[in-house]
């Protein structure tokens, strides 16, 4: 074998794996110069047999022949099957993922257990009581006797058996107080019952969220300061909180509270066209708070001299309206999977 | 409450704008609620003298009836008005005036407040030059009962606003049911000379008594002093009933009150006024002329000013002549004894009656009454007969009457002045505001709370008889609150408490099997605890002694407290069908209500779930057809997986009779439902007792076609209700790591040919029966039928692994523990092994 025949072949075969039309051509051209038993490995077993002067050219051109068309096999097969690949499988990226949605939150679970995470930040842990409670534990307990006129704001479902749905769910301050010695810290979520007629914005069926904290010097202040932190931890981080006088005969002084309005920021004026939800007064009316009656310590045999403490309520479904717009208070317990949908969280 | 401004400045005086004060108000515990403005420039709208007045001359006549005038055929007035320098002809359908009247006339072009343009109208063939108006046409009142009489020596031509003055404004203010002194203007009045650090104005009530002396007149004689610890009677002659003054009707309009005649006005301005209300009795009307405060007798009935004769339970404190009752005590006037045109001689009650007395009585008569409102909450015994003497007053001066001397005034026994002490460093601590001694004393005063002791610790205050909400310490700390300011208590940084945490793992599992839920993809959905009754005789025809019904519900959607879950979970399934929605996977976590067999009333925590529709399936398969054994499967499923991650101990196949965790027990007909679940809603053939640990908790299965033909649903629907508790007991276990398994595992599949009929439960316990040691799981993986296995016959395959704890298996061990079990099956199952 002489330097020019070996050129000449490697050119032959480099043609050849160029002229190439499938992977199968590809595969017979490897064979015939590169296998086990091809072209090439005779040529490198013959090498000790030819001219010592043509051996060294005859090594590089059998090393160029290897490496070349190793490198031009490989590189069209690639192209073969990148051709193949795109014609026979026709992979279509935007076909709709397939996974199983997860399910949602109903809004009112959303808030309750939102609730429920922010007031254990603050040591607070959740207590329970039955929807079926006692006139005791739901109106005398709270210092709210059968002849007071305070009763007439909570119009009452009572049973044949003479017990009733409870109105609020302040009768578990009571329960709890029974059971535990001073400090408390609980909050209470609960279904609550009032004769209502059902509209946009009531509902005899509806949800509230108690608080209660006791201790030796629990005040006014602390309060204001921790609804100030729930309002900013359910609303957002600039609402505020502001308190009018009102009156429950289970907490003296009584207050409502409002919170800011986080649409508008507060500031309906600047709003352009005014703001829907606060209907301009820039505060969202949200339910009852105030410092626990000393008669109420009476009745569950705490000190009223030594003990303080604070009680609040929350409307569920009132935080859940104002957080999430709903318009209607009936969409909450309508259950369309739309709406709930909406809402997933 | 009603508060028009203009005659609250009586009592006070103020120069502030309307908002701010109502602003103020609210912020000091008198929530404002409303701030209407009342009446307007009224341009165009003159007093009009009534000149003449005759019958519309074809009003009768029907042929002119198809008019589209509303007025009533022969209702109609034409009469002659000046505007004092022109006539007007105007055509008019009120009847409550007469000639010489003075009345408001709306000329041709006036503006009316409701944007209605009077124009020249032709009524019935008459022109009508302008319009006589009422009050609800002006826009002071919804009053259509009659024209608005203006004061009689009013110049014909006089505008109209010079008349009625600029527009009133006219707070409506939200009372709380312990401030009774703030039902009447003096209340509020007072509150706001405290806000403003202005003076309390009141009203002269003096009078001459120009009649008889009282006790020649009448006697009082009360049998019940605790119902009625003060009464008060005077005696007023020679009264002529007239209509109030202009002004004073002007006033009780604007308060929400309709003026009828001198006498009852009075009473009700002097209510208003000052809060204690007042009763006026036609003294010639009483038998003997005299009263008797009582109990109502047996029977006893009487008929109220409002017309309606009512039976009077024993206990009602009713005020008596000498024969009869006459009125219910501090609530309504009886009709037989009230005031009339003819009366001449008032005999005028001012009294007070105990809270609890008077509110049991309007319960007994379902009769609220702005008396009874105010006696409910407390009226201030020491006002008793200033009121009358300020009512006497006005009588002299309104009505003409002369007053008899002295006054009968039963009040046996004056309460004691209630002495409350605040300590200073309490208000500072309960309020965690910084607050000096000085003005907390001052807010005292400033209330009109005198105080009558004070120190450098302390000071003590006298609470007054007309605010009975001050009986301790806490209640002056709330005043203390509510003037200085809500807004001046500062927030700072939350407080964080210490204290024994309650035990919140209940409600943490409730959080978590909540999360698990939506995780399996299921939505929450929340429904009322009522339920109608009918909807839950559709779907369960249990036993319906054991419901609790509402004794009055508020409609008959929402009579029965739910006594299960699943009625609204299938009605909240119908109802999403309805709106086109075809698929839907709910899950409700809520209370259920039951008595229980002793008839107590219990209540516990239950777990429903409601398939519709392909939600097992990916979109690519949604529209295979839906076999009914789909449905059950993902169900079916769905507690499994619950279960799984709720640490339910999983179900050991090798232990035949013992059973924890979940397992299914199917409930054939006849079969009895477990306890508290019908099973009426349920096919025959697929419903399932749902057995934790060994208990039955709850039912799961297929709604019957019935019941989805009446929501028009066409897909399978699989649902389940079970009680939470026993889900939720292994919830907060602990769970602990095992080692892995150290030696590889093999598998072997297994084909078998059985009878169609033997289900997969059958074939797994027939394996696990005999399995060696070293079988550590079976896996269902395939299962068909098909023409060439023959009718009757089935093909499943399975998957069973193998391991040891001690060696890796060979292929030949493994070989012969597989040939164990093909062996069993062929001999228990007659199974033909086609594999494996
Ligand atoms: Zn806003």
């Amino acid at each position: 074998m002489k330097a020019d025949d070996l050129q000449a072949l490697k050119d032959a075969a480099l043609t050849d794996a160029c002229a190439a039309q499938t992977v199968e051509d590809l595969e017979k051209i490897r064979v015939k110069h590169l296998g086990r038993k091809g072209l090439l490995p005779e040529i490198m077993k013959s090498l000790k047999d030819a001219d010592p002067a043509e051996r060294p050219a005859i090594g590089r051109i059998a090393n160029e022949l290897k490496q070349e068309l190793a490198s031009l096999l490989e590189s069209r097969r690639a192209a073969f099957q990148a051709q193949t690949a795109c014609q026979t499988q026709a992979f279509d990226d935007t076909l709709p993922g397939q996974w199983r949605p997860l399910g949602t939150r109903h809004p009112i679970s959303q808030i309750i257990e939102e609730a429920v995470r922010i007031f254990a930040t603050l040591g607070f842990t959740v207590a329970d009581g039955p929807d079926i409670e006692t006139e005791y534990y739901n109106f005398d307990a709270l210092n709210t006797p059968g002849n007071h006129p305070s009763r007439d704001t909570q119009d009452t479902f009572w049973l044949e058996s003479g017990e009733l749905l409870r109105t609020q769910t302040s009768p578990v301050q009571i329960r709890v107080m029974e059971e535990q010695k001073p400090p408390v810290r609980i909050i209470a979520p609960g279904r609550c019952y009032r004769r209502d007629t059902t509209d946009a914005t009531h509902s005899s069926n509806f949800h509230q969220i108690e608080g209660l904290y006791v201790d030796r010097d629990v005040s006014m202040a602390d309060l204001k300061s921790d609804i100030s932190y729930f309002a900013r931890q359910m609303m957002g981080p600039d609402v505020k909180v502001r308190f009018r006088p009102h009156f429950f005969p289970f907490t003296e002084p009584s207050v409502e509270y409002d919170f800011s309005c986080h649409v508008c920021g507060g500031k309906p004026a600047l709003a352009g066209r005014g703001c829907r939800l606060c209907k301009n007064s820039g505060w969202i009316e949200i339910s009852g708070a105030g410092m626990v009656n000393p008669k109420v310590f009476e009745k569950v045999g705490y000190d009223p001299e030594t003990t303080t403490g604070y009680a609040f309520g929350m409307g569920v479904e009132r935080i859940a309206m104002v957080k999430y717009s709903i318009q209607d208070i009936r969409l909450l317990y309508d259950n369309d999977i739309r709406f709930l949908r909406q809402l997933s969280g | 409450m009603k508060v028009p401004l203009s005659w609250l400045k009586e009592y006070v005086d103020l120069d502030v704008e309307p908002k701010a004060l109502a602003e103020r108000l609210t912020f000091a515990g008198l929530e404002v609620e409303s701030l209407e403005v009342i009446g307007s420039d009224f341009k165009g709208i003159v007093t009009g003298e009534v000149l003449s007045i005759k019958p519309h001359p074809t009003a009768d006549s029907p042929e002119h009836s198809a008019l589209s005038q509303p007025a009533e055929p022969g209702n109609l007035l034409l009469c002659e008005v000046s505007n004092g320098k022109d006539v007007r002809r105007v055509v008019c359908g009120a009847r409550n005036f007469s000639v010489g009247d003075k009345v408001p006339l709306a000329e041709v072009g006036a503006l009316l407040p409701n944007g209605t343009t009077i124009e020249v109208a032709v009524i019935r063939g008459e022109a009508s030059h302008g319009m006589l108006c009422a009050e609800d046409e002006l826009g002071l009142s919804d009053d259509h009962s009659g024209l608005l009489i203006l004061p009689p020596d009013t110049p014909a031509g006089t505008s109209l606003s010079k008349v009625l003055g600029p527009p009133e404004t006219v707070l409506t203010l939200e009372v709380t049911p312990n401030r009774p002194d703030c039902l009447s203007l003096i209340g509020i009045a007072r509150e706001v000379a405290a806000l403003y650090g202005c003076r309390l104005k009141m009203p002269a009530a003096s009078f001459q008594e120009e009649g008889p002396a009282i006790d020649t007149c009448t006697s009082v004689r009360v049998e019940d002093p605790e119902a009625c610890p003060r009464y008060t009677a005077r005696i007023l002659s020679q009264v002529t009933i007239a209509p109030s003054p202009f002004l004073a009707r002007r006033r009780l309009t604007l308060a929400g009150i309709r003026p009828i005649n001198n006498i009852v006005d009075i009473t009700n301005y002097i209510m208003l006024e000052c809060g204690q209300p007042l009763h006026a009795f036609d003294q010639t009307l009483l038998n003997e002329g005299r009263i008797v405060v009582r109990r109502a007798r047996s029977g006893e009935r009487m008929a109220t000013l409002d017309g309606a004769e009512r039976t009077l339970a024993p206990e009602l404190l009713v005020i008596a002549d000498a024969r009869q009752a006459v009125a219910a005590a501090g609530i309504m006037g009886g009709a037989a004894s009230g005031i009339l045109d003819t009366t001449r001689t008032v005999l005028l009650e001012s009294a007070c009656f105990k809270p609890a007395v008077v509110r049991k009585g309007s319960k007994q008569l379902s009769l609220s009454t702005e008396s009874s409102y105010r006696f409910e909450r407390g009226v201030d015994i020491n006002l008793v007969d200033w009121a009358s003497r300020r009512a006497t007053a006005l009588m002299t001066q309104w009505a003409g009457a002369k007053a008899a001397k002295g006054v009968i005034d039963v009040y046996p026994m004056e309460p004691k002045p209630r002495n409350i002490t605040c300590r200073f460093d309490r208000v500072r601590q309960l309020l965690g505001v910084d607050i000096a001694n000085d003005p907390i004393a001052a807010i005292f005063e400033s209330l009109a709370l005198p105080v009558v002791q004070r120190n450098g610790k302390s000071c003590t205050v006298q609470a007054p008889t007309f605010r009975p909400d001050l009986e301790t310490e806490a209640d002056l700390i709330e005043e203390i609150a509510r003037m200085h300011g809500l807004d001046n208590i500062p927030a700072r940084a939350p407080s964080h408490g210490g204290g024994v945490p309650a035990d919140d793992r209940p409600t943490r599992a409730v959080m978590r099997c909540r999360s698990l839920l939506i995780g399996l993809g299921l939505s929450e959905i929340v429904n009322y605890s009522f339920v109608c009754e009918d909807l839950l005789n559709r779907i369960d025809t249990g036993a319906a002694d054991r419901r609790i019904v509402l004794p009055r519900p508020i409609s008959a959607d929402h009579s029965i407290l739910r006594p299960w879950l699943l009625p609204q979970m299938i009605d909240t399934l119908g109802r999403n069908r309805s709106r086109q929605i075809a698929e839907a996977a709910f899950f409700e976590l809520g209370r259920i209500f039951l008595k229980n067999p002793a008839g107590a009333l219990c209540e516990e925590e239950h777990l429903a779930v409601g398939l519709m529709g392909a939600v097992g399936r990916s979109g690519l398969e949604k529209r295979r057809p839906l076999r009914e054994e789909d449905s059950f499967a993902w169900l079916k499923g769905i507690l499994e997986a619950l279960g799984a991650a709720l640490s339910f101990p999983l179900h050991s196949p090798r232990q035949q009779d013992a059973v924890p965790g979940i397992a299914l027990s199917p409930l054939p007909p006849g079969s009895a439902a477990p306890e508290g679940f019908p099973l009426h809603c349920f096919k025959d053939h697929c419903r399932m007792s749902i057995i934790l640990n060994g208990e039955n908790c709850g039912v799961l299965g297929l709604v019957t076609d019935e019941i989805r033909r009446d929501y028009r649903i066409l897909e399978p629907v699989a649902v389940l209700e079970i009680r939470l508790a026993p889900l939720l007991r292994h919830a907060w276990e602990t769970p602990s790591a095992e080692r892995l398994p150290v030696y590889p595992a093999v598998t072997r599949d297994i084909a078998l040919r059985v009878g169609k009929d033997i289900k997969h439960e059958v074939i797994i316990r027939t394996i696990w029966k005999m399995a060696p040691k070293e079988l550590t799981d079976i896996r269902l993986f395939d299962i068909y039928k098909s023409v060439e296995l023959g009718v009757g016959f089935k093909s499943v395959a399975y998957s069973l692994t193998y391991r040891s704890a001690e060696r890796t298996l060979t292929d030949d061990a493994v070989n012969s523990l597989h040939e164990c079990v093909k062996a069993g099956l062929r001999s228990e199952l007659k199974a033909e092994i086609r594999e494996g």
